[in-house]
């Protein structure tokens, strides 16, 4: 009888503690992009190529979590100093069917330019990152399958859903057990090469939330390799969703500016 | 002494047989060895600063050799803007891109289905060749088993950005075909999307809508006769309106190399083929005609096998040697068995007849050899290694033939040429076709004494004419050209030519010379001065619309954020809403002198800018590339400034509104508190209104206030933020083909229509003019890279380098005629026919106008080697009858007999010989052929009618001297 109930007691957390693939995903998924109410961080993100040359933009990134995991972000330029002021904003928008919105503003031709809808997978401001490494990639894109776990990580294979409109033909993820952050994702291209590689190099905690400041991403074809160190990081400080707007394009925030 | 060698072989011929066929086998054994190198650029030497450059700048601005596939459809009245042949581009291109090694190590293309492609040659005989020379068509993947392809470097439809309007004014990046279009708008709208870019039309699009070219990058050139061929396999079943043409210097340089080979097998033996025939008809006697043909054999086999035991490549030079070796070998072979020949009658004994020839040949057959290796090694000296390594082997195989004739020809004598047949020849004497050259040279002889005066007359007058020939003489050379008209290569060079902007590439590079100094960073605002109304402005950009719903309400806000501030808003009384706000924010702003302080930050920022964010260095390279564009070989020129107009029109692009409706930022982000549906509320023209036909019909359509855009933007900064939006389109890095990261340099792509070498440099002179008169705003230097211009680079070094090998190697022959003659008017006399040949041949180039190339450069050092040796020949044994014989009308009707014959023999052996050389598919064999021939007929002549002709004006004063000092 006491073994019985310890069999049971036994099968029924593993039921509770072995979560599923989905699970994960949406877990990693949070604990990637939408950490506390809201974000905002200052990233110096230097730009490797093949020759070794070296191209260093900053910029402090804004974000605001607005519901149904829709999320506004704010990314304002301070160098080089000829894109000063530039800003680029996102309302992503995760639901099947929804595109996210887009603005550019170029102080120096006075110029808020919509960015149409297109590709996500497109060089975020001529770095090896893409833009849906910064605002993080709809979970419903791809089917994902747990192919193995370690003592501390899940490893995650995605396949897209619609492979003609990406680069890759699958990509996995090794995911921290402890923190939920995706550690590493390794993209193969359609004759199964590994072609790019984005990696969390370091992981503070910043408020109580785990925290990537340092990120790295290879570009495994050319050759060249882009690294963002993250600095003065903060939640929680109670962004307006007003700073979103064209005004504040034109005008920027203090949070942007500090 | 003389005779040593001979009568060492006359003695133990097998010896020298089997040392013979020993160092034949051991040269043969190294056949296998070989490697090849078609690469023109390898004409200079890898250490050469212009080649150090032209890697570097491929390296710096990620260029790469490309192969050029053009589709031209001139059937279609969309011509190849239809779905049909864009889906074929489509397909052609992801089939390309998806090329890997399968298993078995062959190419796979898994589009649509995976599929491995039969890239074997069609024809029977060429599948042949490919396994003789181990060219392995499927050679398409580095060690690693890597693409050849540099896949995501490839200019094609499908994978080349475009940056256009889309709905609600935004700005819309995408590829320019994202999918085969489905309907004829969308396949009209791609050609409306390409022709509207600067950098496509004229490059990836054909300016009469006709064409489409595909530019395909790979690692190095000798994949590109494999990637052509790839190309046209995959091809091979497109219908015949969608022509495919594939072209490019890399396919060019690459498909001569494998030619050339065909081209060795074939026209080397053939030649052979066609001196043995000759040989025949003259002599009759097959076993002894056959020591003349094993000689040149042998003489090519040791020299390739030491060419290639030595580690060269065989270069296109190096091709050629086999043809070069084989008149020089079998001549001296010709001259001792001319001479044995006629010879062997009065000894009746082969050993004797050998002794008798070999012993008056020795000197003349020395020096000849030792003037012909003279002018072959003077190309040692040339600054270019193939034809250093070409000049040195030919000059082996010489020494090699002389030897060879000495030993091996005597020893071939006795062992394998039967007495019996050699008693019948005089019986053959009155041979009808002897006779008639015999009795033909007999009256040449007579005419060249009785009429030297008017011999000397002609002479001169062919001197005039050929030097003012040769001022005429252009230097050009177009290693397309070496392909005949016919060729496909020059078929699809003409066609994509008249299509395109030009097939040949050059890069301008422009590199600032030196740092602007270094500029103060305007002062940190103090925060704390105007900390007030900076404070004050936060608060108000931060206020709800509520509180702005009017101004008392404000008024009131403001006191209690700021107490005291709120005074000097009073003028603002009346204001309300946004109005209000704006208004507020501008007197903060003024306060705190925002717009000196903002000004400040913008001159530093313009003072810092690398030279190619600055807008003035960018509108002078826009003035230089229109300049360079009007000259009459530049199809097209591309640099980051064409990029740059395009996308700061697309960005700055408003859609068209009427007078009463002034432009207004379109697709205005949302405002505060809107919601999604309300967002950008400015209806924009769909993608048909927008400016269609390339930029001089939009000009007609579009309004000027766009127009206005497509341009050079004000500002360093305005320059920073458009390049910044290049930086990030769907091809990665694709901005940095044209200017570098750190925009400090920048290259133009010129391309030409035409890859003749002096079109090239006229357009590097106009450049070098045009930037003297116009210098840059930024002191900079402008230099040249790029297959198109390295061309030029070698040829002049090639023509320098020929022209002073010559002259030294003149000097060098000069100084042993007068050795071996110990006279230097004999000395000078004998170096008359081939000034003559010379000045004639090069003088016929310049009236012909065919051009001066590398084939031509060669073969003056082969007329300075070839020319001398029937002068040799003349003197030597003129002045031996003039001895034995006693005066020179007696000596000069026997110098017509034997003598001559065997100088004519030669000559017309050697110059037939070489004609079928006339029906190569490649052009420099066949410039060979041609200048082989008239070379040999000409210094013949020289030699028959003006050496008799000085030598009988000239007698008194030879043969005397000759007396005297005896």
């Amino acid at each position: 009888m006491k073994k019985w109930i310890i069999a049971i007691t036994a099968l029924a957390s593993i039921q509770v503690f072995a979560l599923t693939v989905d699970e994960i995903v949406e877990k990693a998924n949070q604990a990637a992009y939408y950490s506390g109410n809201d974000g905002q961080a200052d990233v110096k993100m230097t730009i490797t190529d093949a020759g070794g040359g070296e191209r260093v933009r900053e910029f402090r990134i804004l974000r605001l979590n607005t519901g149904g995991g829709n999320q506004k972000f704010y990314v304002y330029f301070k160098e080089p100093a000829d894109v000063r002021q530039q800003v680029f904003m996102v309302w992503k928008e995760v639901a099947q069917g929804k595109d996210d919105s887009r603005w550019l503003f170029m102080p120096a031709l006075n110029l808020i330019k919509p960015i149409a809808p297109g590709d996500k997978r497109t060089s975020f401001v001529g770095s090896d990152f893409v833009y849906e490494d910064v605002s993080g990639r709809a979970l419903w894109e791809d089917t994902h399958e747990l192919t193995s776990e370690t003592g501390t990580q899940y490893l995650i294979k995605n396949t897209p859903k619609n492979p003609g409109a990406v680069d890759f033909s699958e990509y996995t993820i090794a995911i921290d057990k402890d923190t939920f952050l995706p550690r590493k994702a390794e993209y193969f291209d359609k004759n199964g090469k590994l072609f790019r590689r984005v990696e969390a190099v370091k992981i503070e905690t910043v408020q109580g939330h785990p925290t990537v400041t340092e990120s790295r991403v290879d570009d495994l074809i050319r050759g060249g390799h882009t690294v963002n160190f993250f600095s003065d990081i903060q939640y929680d400080t109670g962004l307006k969703e007003m700073i979103f707007t064209e005004r504040f394009l034109r005008r920027p925030p203090r949070e942007a500016t500090r | 002494m003389k005779l040593k060698l001979t009568n060492f072989s006359l003695r133990f011929p097998w010896i020298i047989v089997l040392l013979v066929v020993l160092i034949t086998g051991f040269s043969a054994w190294q056949f296998p060895k070989v490697k090849f190198d078609n690469d023109p650029e390898n004409m200079l030497s890898p250490d050469e600063p212009i080649r150090i450059f032209h890697n570097q700048t491929k390296a710096k601005f990620a260029l790469y050799d490309m192969v050029i596939a053009g589709v031209v459809n001139t059937n279609h009245p969309d011509g190849v803007f239809n779905m049909e042949t864009l889906g074929r581009i489509d397909v052609l291109t992801k089939q390309l891109l998806s090329l890997r090694q399968n298993a078995d190590g062959l190419p796979e293309i898994t589009v649509p289905e995976p599929f491995t492609p039969d890239l074997r040659p069609a024809s029977a005989r060429k599948r042949f060749l490919a396994k003789i020379f181990r060219h392995d068509v499927n050679r398409l993947f580095d060690e690693t088993g890597g693409s050849a392809i540099v896949k995501e470097e490839i200019i094609s439809p499908p994978v080349v950005d475009n940056i256009k309007q889309a709905e609600r004014g935004a700005l819309k990046i995408e590829y320019l075909m994202e999918k085969p279009p489905a309907t004829r708008e969308e396949a009209l709208t791609i050609r409306d999307d390409a022709m509207n870019n600067p950098l496509y039309k004229g490059t990836l699009v054909s300016e009469d809508e006709k064409a489409v070219a595909l530019y395909i990058p790979i690692i190095a050139k000798t994949y590109s006769y494999n990637v052509a061929n790839l190309v046209e396999k995959l091809t091979a079943d497109w219908p015949a309106e969608d022509q495919v043409y594939i072209t490019g210097q890399p396919v060019a340089q690459d498909t001569f190399g494998v030619e050339m080979l065909i081209q060795m097998a074939s026209s080397a033996p053939l030649a052979g083929l066609v001196i043995f025939l000759l040989l025949l008809l003259f002599f009759r006697r097959v076993s002894l005609i056959i020591a003349p043909m094993l000689v040149a054999v042998i003489t090519v086999l040791c020299t390739m096998g030491l060419l290639i035991g030595g580690g060269y490549d065989v270069h296109i030079m190096s091709s050629m040697i086999a043809i070069f070796l084989m008149p020089i070998s079998v001549a001296d072979s010709v001259h001792i068995l001319s001479e044995f020949f006629d010879a062997y009658h009065r000894f009746r004994d082969k050993k004797e007849a050998v002794r008798h020839v070999t012993g008056h040949l020795f000197t003349p057959m020395l020096y000849t050899s030792l003037t012909t290796i003279a002018g072959f090694t003077s190309l040692i000296f040339t600054p270019i290694p193939p034809v250093q390594v070409f000049g040195a082997h030919v000059a082996i195989g010489v020494a090699l033939a002389w030897i060879l004739t000495m030993t091996f020809v005597p020893a071939y004598i006795i062992l394998f040429v039967p007495q019996s047949m050699l008693d019948r020849i005089p019986a053959k004497k009155a041979d009808h076709q002897r006779s008639g050259l015999d009795r033909m040279l007999e009256k040449t002889g007579e005419f060249s004494y009785n009429h030297w005066k008017l011999i000397s007359v002609v002479s001169v007058l062919i001197v005039v004419v050929s030097v003012a020939g040769i001022q005429r003489i252009r230097v050009n050379d177009n290693p397309v050209k070496w392909f005949t008209k016919n060729h496909r290569i020059r078929i699809a060079d003409d066609v994509l030519n008249r299509h395109f902007g030009g097939t040949y590439t050059a890069y301008l590079t422009l590199t600032p010379e030196n740092e602007a100094g270094p500029v103060q960073p305007p002062a940190p605002l103090d925060k704390q001065v105007n900390k007030r109304w900076l404070d004050l402005a936060e608060a108000i950009n931060y206020l709800e619309k509520s509180a702005l719903a009017s101004f008392s309400m404000f008024f009131q806000i403001l006191e209690k954020i700021q107490p005291g501030s709120a005074e000097f808003f009073q003028p603002l009384e009346g204001l309300s809403g946004e109005d209000l706000r704006e208004a507020a924010l501008a007197i903060c702003d003024q306060k705190t002198n925002r717009a000196a302080r903002e000004k400040e930050l913008a001159d530093y920022t313009e003072a810092i800018a690398p030279p190619m964010k600055q807008p003035k260095m960018l509108r002078w390279i826009d003035q230089l590339q229109t300049h360079l564009a009007g000259l009459p070989k530049v199809g097209k020129t591309s640099s980051a400034v064409d990029a740059l107009k395009k996308a700061s029109y697309e960005l700055n692009w408003q859609p068209l509104t009427t007078e009463n409706n002034p432009p207004r930022p379109s697709g205005t982000p949302p405002q505060e508190g809107s919601s999604r549906q309300t967002l950008p509320a400015q209806k924009i023209p769909s993608v048909e209104g927008c400016p269609k036909g390339g930029v001089s019909l939009t000009m007609k359509e579009d309004n000027s206030t766009n127009q206005k855009f497509f341009s050079v933007p004000d500002s360093a900064a305005a320059c920073g933020q458009v390049f910044m939006q290049l930086e990030g389109m769907k091809k990665k890095d694709s901005l940095f083909h044209l200017v570098t990261r750190d925009y400090r340099e920048a290259d133009i792509w010129v391309q030409l229509t035409s890859g003749d070498n002096t079109d090239m440099a006229g357009v590097t002179d106009e450049a070098k003019r045009f930037i003297a008169a116009n210098p840059p705003p930024i002191p900079l230097r402008a230099e040249w890279a790029g297959l198109t211009y390295l061309n030029v680079v070698w040829q002049d070094k090639m023509v320098t380098g020929m022209l002073s090998s010559l002259g030294g190697s003149f000097i060098v022959v000069l100084i042993m005629m007068i050795v071996l003659f110990r006279s230097a008017l004999l000395g000078l006399l004998a170096m008359i026919p081939l000034s003559v040949t010379i000045l004639f041949i090069y003088g016929l180039l310049g009236w012909t106008g065919k051009d001066y190339d590398m084939p031509v450069a060669v073969l003056s050092s082969l007329t300075l080697g070839l020319s001398v040796d029937f002068a040799i020949h003349f003197l030597e044994r003129a002045r031996e009858l003039q001895k034995t014989l006693g005066s020179w009308a007696l000596a000069i009707q026997e110098m017509f007999k034997e003598p001559a014959m065997a100088i004519s023999r030669n000559a017309i052996t050697v110059s037939v010989g070489f004609l079928p050389l006339l029906f190569a598919p490649l052009a420099p064999y066949r410039t060979v052929g041609f200048f082989l021939a008239a070379i040999m007929m000409v210094s013949w002549l020289a030699t028959i009618f003006i050496l008799a002709a000085l030598v009988t004006a000239l007698q008194k004063r030879l043969f005397k001297k000759r007396r005297i000092r005896k």
